[in-house]
């Protein structure tokens, strides 16, 4: 690859394969588990970086490739690596890299939205994909479902946004496998900010809301107490399956164990009823903050769209009423910020799952609202003077 | 003159006076009383001082922290019968709350309101002495100045002293022979002429509100209600912003004071049957 000749990043990358290595054995496994365990299986990966050791937040990773070779290879900045650079300043504050500045302190250049109403959870976007004053994409996916019941809006980096929205799915897909469940968007929301807690201090920038509905799956008989036979039936036998497992000699144990499940299944019911189902809207940024709402805005034209939602989001919306406030919140933004624009995206997500709405393409909506505005004036001027 | 003396000024104006020829010099009477009678057309900064070095250094983060953030909304939109102007009335330094009464819109004259967002020594020294321009104007020519004039004269007193720090943004509203007039003069010496325009950290969220509820030929009460609540839910989600909506209503015979309604009574009515 191009990139890796370079900045040599071939020969330096071999080096603290090893070390990396070395690394993972000794501890933070967990955090690192998804980084170095598809580095070490894929060469071209340039996972390795993440590496979370103390001295790793010093180094910025955007030096990476175009640091010494000691440096790099060590993994572990070492004392007697340090005073290498007398090519390299002392230390490159992350904010001044050689990538063009950002031409305003908000970063974020995009307008996404989530609510929750009596139904579901409501999440738009704007579709441009802006590069300091370009409109690199008009058409570019802002809003990224991750499983059947949970849809991720995404704003910062778009390269950024749509990685860690796939490590995410990835992420529950695997939870789901083995635990039998999905995991609530609570657990999404702590997952994702754990996964991007080791970059906090660098330039990843990810800011997301998580919209999802928990809970109400079919192996969770305590949902409804009026539950049929079938449903019961079939918990019981896998708490039953479970059991016999755990308890080594199922010869013996059969009779024990269906008394067993039963009370076991008594007790998982009163555990279950604190469990939560229904919509659910999370806000997780790679600056670390996590937090559950019922309304949030991400991006640089927010300010327009809470507006437009403060007046008229309430419980009690319908469907209709709902997405036409969505809609116009992101149309409001894209009107009066550069960063946003072209076209609305907007997902519905109830306990069926998520729904998308065919994409609208904002500057018809300007030109009706001209129309519409100039009908009404000629059927003022109309009224009163007639 | 006092302030001559002081600022070591003298010296600098004779030379000039050699320099260039003798009945250029005088500049007595007329409109540039803001560079405080200098025989020359000199700004008034004393010699060796230098403003916006003095402001960079403080805000700093090592040293003092002299925010001079817009901390504030102030909103104004042209309709058919008139001119709205709506301000919230939060003064903050910094992290603390100086007022939470504090006056943002000055009466100029019967039929000329200036509002003003971002320093408030700034805005209110300019702007009174534009106040005074338009006051000698009056006197001096038999009739009122334009609201076009007005905002120019403002906007070259920022011009002159562009780049020394100034941090205002305002907006000059009056009705004139040519009907209502709306003018934005920023501390740039930017001056725009529009139907709507709002200023300072909240005004994003002003725009959102008025944008969707603005219509040319609104009724004078619809009208009331969009600037309400235009500042109302700038407030709600601004940190810089908040106190009660001083609303004015600009009309032909002059301006009136339409009402001072606390946010937070307005923000729960609005937002009653939410959540």
């Amino acid at each position: 690859m191009a990139l890796q000749d370079l900045c040599n990043f071939g020969d330096i990358f071999q080096e603290s394969v090893g070390t990396a290595r070395n690394v993972t054995a000794t501890g933070k496994r967990k955090s690192c588990s998804y980084a170095t365990g598809v580095a070490l299986s894929n060469s071209t990966s340039l996972f390795h970086f993440y590496i979370p050791e103390v001295g790793y937040l010093d180094e910025s990773p955007i030096q990476f490739g175009q640091i010494s070779t000691m440096q790099s290879s060590s993994g572990i900045p070492s004392p007697e690596t340090l005073p290498i650079p007398f090519s390299l300043p002392e230390r490159i504050p992350f904010t001044s890299s050689q990538a063009v500045p950002l031409p305003f302190p908000m970063a974020h250049g995009t307008t996404t939205l989530a609510f929750m109403f009596q139904g579901g959870v409501l999440a738009a976007a704007d579709t441009r994909s802006s590069c300091s004053g370009l409109v690199a994409c008009p058409a570019s996916q802002k809003i990224l479902p991750i499983h059947s019941h949970l849809v991720g809006t995404t704003s910062g980096t778009s390269a950024d946004c749509a990685l860690w929205k796939r490590i995410l799915s990835r992420e529950l897909r695997l939870y789901q496998l083995r635990y039998g469940r999905r995991l609530s968007t609570r657990g999404a929301a702590k997952l994702l900010s754990h996964m991007l807690h080791p970059f906090k201090g660098t330039e990843l920038c990810v800011a997301a809301t998580l919209c999802g509905w928990d809970g109400g799956e079919p192996d969770d008989e305590c949902r409804d107490h009026g539950g049929s036979e079938t449903d019961h039936g079939e918990s019981r036998e896998t708490t039953k399956a479970h059991l016999e497992k755990t308890a080594g000699a199922p010869g013996e144990k059969v009779s024990v164990s269906k008394t067993q499940s039963s009370s076991f299944t008594k007790q998982q019911c009163s555990r279950r009823k604190i469990s939560f189902s229904g919509p659910s809207l999370f806000y997780v940024c790679s600056d670390g903050t996590r937090l559950e709402g019922s309304l949030f805005s991400v991006g640089s034209g927010s300010p327009y769209a809470y507006s437009i939602l403060d007046q008229g989001v309430r419980w009690g919306l319908t469907v209709e009423e709902a997405t036409s406030i969505a809609r116009e919140a992101v149309y409001r933004a894209t009107h009066r910020d550069a960063y946003s624009g072209n076209f609305v995206d907007v997902y519905h997500v109830t306990s069926k799952g998520w729904t998308r709405r065919t994409r609208e393409d904002l500057k018809e909506e300007y030109y009706r609202e001209k129309e519409r505005r100039r009908l009404e004036r000629e059927r003022r001027g109309t009224a009163l003077s007639g | 003159m006092a302030l001559f003396e002081v600022s070591g000024f003298k010296p600098y104006s004779e030379v000039r006076a050699q320099i260039l020829p003798f009945g250029q010099t005088r500049l007595v009477d007329r409109p540039n009383h803001y560079t405080f009678n200098t025989k020359t057309q000199e700004f008034a900064v004393p010699l060796g001082e230098d403003p916006s070095g003095f402001l960079k250094s403080c805000n700093h983060d090592g040293g003092v922290c002299i925010d001079l953030n817009h901390g504030t909304t102030t909103l104004a939109f042209k309709f058919r019968h008139g001119v709205i102007v709506a301000v919230d009335s939060r003064a903050s330094a910094g992290n603390y709350l100086a007022s939470k009464d504090a006056n943002k819109v000055i009466e100029i004259n019967s039929y000329l309101l200036g509002t003003m967002s971002g320093s408030a020594a700034d805005c209110q020294h300019w702007e009174r002495l534009l106040a005074k321009e338009c006051r000698l104007y009056r006197l001096r020519n038999g009739h009122r100045i334009s609201v076009a004039a007005a905002s120019k004269l403002l906007s070259n007193m920022m011009l002159g002293y562009r780049g020394m720090g100034l941090s205002m943004g305002s907006m000059i509203c009056g009705w004139d022979k040519q009907g209502p007039g709306l003018y934005y003069v920023d501390d740039n010496g930017t001056r725009f002429s529009g139907h709507m325009f709002s200023t300072g950290c909240g005004n994003s969220y002003a725009y959102g509100v008025v944008d969707s509820g603005y219509r040319e030929d609104m009724t004078v009460e619809e009208a009331y209600e969009l600037g309400r609540r235009g500042i109302t839910h700038a407030t709600h989600r601004d940190a810089y912003s908040g106190g009660v909506v001083n609303m004015y209503h600009m009309r032909e015979d002059g301006w009136i004071k339409v009402c001072k309604d606390d946010v937070s009574e307005l923000i729960h009515r609005y937002k009653e049957g939410m959540f």
